[in-house]
């Protein structure tokens, strides 16, 4: 069979030798790329990418992409995977991610669209994390480990191919963000109290993908408390800045990354993982006032415009958008990941 | 020689497409959509004053976005620019 027959919806392009200054050649006369070095994307890689996903459609079509309305097809979806690096065996992480961003709720078109420097942070959860080898531990967000570095990558290369979010055209952010180029972290499940994030949101999978639109994290260290407040306290500060969008857009998600030592303190004095949430959403909170001072447009609930200037308003109008997991290894640093605002996370079962 | 697959893959349809710009805008009626972001409102409905100025336009009313800048117009706003404009000047701006 003809490569064209194989794979009508490809083009494909013939580099005159396969090395990195060919590749960088050829993707940079075209506008593709992220800026670092690439794997070529030949027919037998891409092959061997599809073909982890077992015999499924390699044409069908996993998402439509905004602002490109690009169709990220599997084969499309395994062309970038082999770009960024992946191993086959990442790819139905890759595919689940992608898929979890076409759900509506995200809103891809105004997170690709927006001036704010929002990225996709993909979190990878249950028993993946260790049979696959992606990092929950020590590091998790980076750098140094292969599976979290080329999946999050294959993610941004997506959105940049596929869903055309070229930093300009399709991607207005103002100065742009280091997570764009990767951002992929696995959960500490071992090491969680409370389990695995998944089930949390009523997903009821061995393993799963998060995909979240926000800010890179904002770090919180306590190195001393041994008691659940004097540690989310700090959390709660970092969460009240008026500089973040979830200052004046109210319904933003925080995502938080305790680090195991902080989740071994708070749980062991008898709190749950919802106990958190809502905790950070009683303290996370600002005068009416300074808000109000800070924005002319505020995109709130109805409610919050209502109270005195002196109400301690909260950066989120619920605890439930307060999502809490577990990741990292020793030491007594944890983090906080605001959101980009007007988008919701996802969370999907794995594909098997 | 190499061959390798493009990773940009087909492009799906837009759920809407732009109608055409009319060619002559003399007694054409422009509206704002506002997508309230800071001054938005105020620089959109300056350049339709302008624009009218110059070419015998009428400026119509502005249409505000609820939903701001961050998610696509209510089908209400949308019925409300189709039906009162036939040049309509938006955008994004911070």
């Amino acid at each position: 069979m003809a490569p064209d027959d194989q794979m009508p919806d490809m083009a494909f392009l013939d580099i005159p030798i396969e090395s990195p200054e060919a590749l960088y050649a050829a993707f940079e006369a075209r506008g593709w790329g992220d800026g670092l070095p690439l794997v070529a994307p030949t027919e037998d890689r891409v092959a061997a990418m599809l073909a982890a996903t077992g015999d499924r459609d390699p044409d069908e079509v996993v998402a439509v992409l905004a602002p490109r309305f690009g169709k990220a097809t599997r084969r499309a979806i395994a062309v970038n995977a082999v770009l960024a690096g992946c191993r086959p065996e990442w790819m139905p992480v890759v595919v689940t991610a992608i898929r979890a961003l076409g759900q509506p709720q995200v809103n891809l078109r105004g997170v690709n669209a927006t001036t704010h420097p929002v990225s996709v942070l993909t979190i990878v959860h249950g028993r993946a994390v260790d049979e696959l080898g992606f990092n929950g531990g020590l590091g998790a967000f980076g750098p140094g480990n292969r599976a979290n570095a080329t999946v999050g990558r294959a993610v941004r290369l997506v959105l940049l191919h596929v869903a055309g979010a070229t930093p300009g055209p399709g991607d207005a952010s103002t100065q742009g963000q280091p997570s764009k180029y990767t951002f992929c972290v696995g959960e500490n499940v071992v090491s969680s109290p409370w389990g695995g994030y998944q089930r949390s949101v009523g997903v009821d999978a061995e393993s799963a993908v998060t995909v979240h639109c926000g800010e890179n994290p904002h770090n919180f260290h306590d190195m001393e408390s041994d008691e659940p407040a004097r540690i989310l306290d700090k959390a709660a500060s970092a969460m009240s800045s008026l500089g973040m969008n979830n200052a004046c857009i109210s319904e933003g998600e925080f995502f938080v990354a305790l680090c195991p030592e902080h989740a071994a303190t708070i749980a062991g004095a008898g709190w749950a993982r919802a106990d958190v949430s809502a905790y950070l959403y009683e303290r996370a909170r600002l005068p009416a006032a300074m808000f109000r001072e800070a924005f002319a447009n505020r995109r709130w609930r109805p409610w919050m415009h209502a109270v005195a200037d002196d109400h301690l308003l909260p950066m989120t109008d619920s605890p439930d958008n307060v999502k809490v997991f577990v990741a990292g290894g020793a030491g007594k640093h944890s983090c906080v990941i605001p959101s980009w605002g007007v988008t919701r996370s996802v969370t999907l079962a794995l594909e098997p | 020689m190499v061959r390798i697959l493009s990773p940009e893959g087909d492009v799906g349809t837009p759920p809407a497409v732009l109608t055409a710009a009319p060619a002559v805008l003399t007694g054409r009626r422009i509206v704002v959509l506002d997508n309230g972001k800071p001054n938005a409102r105020l620089v959109m409905e300056h350049i339709a004053g302008r624009l009218a100025e110059r070419t015998g336009a009428v400026v119509g009313v502005t249409v505000a976005k609820r939903g701001g800048a961050a998610t696509p117009s209510e089908p209400s706003e949308l019925a409300a620019v189709r039906a009162s404009a036939d040049l309509v000047l938006t955008g994004s701006a911070d």
